[in-house]
């Protein structure tokens, strides 16, 4: 895979002193988004996560409103010809704007404290 | 690799911020998809517009509350005599006798198989009786057979016990 300043740079900007730097520090912070995802995973918290943000949805109506907008696609779409594709393009920036803002609070504190909880190790 | 190899102390609060937004969205994306693959599930099975239903149905099947009318919208008559037809003798009989007359009628009580008996061959010959119907008979009138015999002469046996004890005790 490529790594992200390599798309970004030119040949010339790769020649830069800073460039090793810049590197060493995103390759520094990618280790730490994936060692946390992967203690996310290892302690069962974001499935926890995952649970308790599905009950939150559909307790707010999240869950009607999109399927409601997955039937308006579907019929635009027609039946037969409708893909997950269309469903993910057409929902999913909906979905995202769609989640209350309590629901969103709520589920940052929840991570905010694992990962103050974890910031020690 | 392991938590303990990267120091999230040093992190500071912004990247921690940026850090929870990132794994917020990946949720709510996880989410979305996991609707997104179910809705085209059930669209694909065929059951995704099942629960869709026009309002001028719903209004067939609506609950009546009215006065005089059951919940169907239909007239409730509360004195209307309901009346069944037995099985086995084809008469109509009202519905609160219907479970003492079955017993009665199918032979399926106590003492009611040989009643059933008795009338199914009283039907049947009418003039002449059967050896069967006369033993019958004879069983119905029988002590050894009846039910209330068998409690008079439980009594009469205790009775005697009785006596004979008196008796003892008088002797004494």
């Amino acid at each position: 895979m490529t790594p992200f300043l390599d798309v970004f740079c030119t040949q010339t900007d790769r020649h830069n002193v800073f460039y090793p730097l810049l590197r060493q520090i995103m390759n520094k912070d990618s280790q730490m988004r994936a060692a946390i995802n992967q203690k996310l995973i290892e302690m069962g918290e974001r499935e926890r996560l995952k649970e308790l943000l599905r009950a939150k949805l559909v307790e707010c109506g999240w869950r009607d409103q999109l399927k409601a907008h997955c039937k308006d696609v579907i019929r635009e779409k027609g039946l037969e010809h409708v893909t997950v594709e269309d469903l993910v393009t057409e929902v999913t920036p909906k979905g995202r704007a769609l989640v209350p803002d309590s629901v969103k609070k709520e589920l940052l504190q929840r991570i905010r404290a694992f990962l103050a909880q974890h910031a020690t190790l | 690799m392991k938590m303990e190899e990267v120091s999230m102390s040093s992190l500071d609060n912004s990247k921690l911020e940026g850090l929870a937004q990132d794994i917020l969205s990946d949720l709510v994306e996880d989410a979305c998809l996991g609707l997104c693959f179910e809705v085209h599930r059930a669209v694909k099975q065929g059951y995704f517009f099942l629960d869709d239903t026009d309002q001028e149905s719903m209004r067939d099947f609506e609950i009546v509350d009215q006065p005089g009318l059951d919940v169907f919208g239909q007239v409730y008559n509360q004195w209307k005599n309901k009346e069944c037809v037995c099985p086995n003798c084809s008469r109509s009989i009202a519905a609160s006798r219907f479970a003492p007359h079955l017993e009665k009628c199918l032979g399926m009580g106590r003492n009611s198989s040989r009643i059933a008996n008795r009338r199914i061959v009283t039907g049947n010959n009418t003039n002449n009786k059967s050896e069967s119907d006369q033993e019958d008979n004879d069983d119905v009138n029988d002590n050894d057979w009846s039910y209330g015999a068998e409690k008079k002469a439980k009594k009469r046996k205790s009775d005697k016990v009785l006596l004979i004890f008196f008796a003892e005790i008088l002797q004494v």
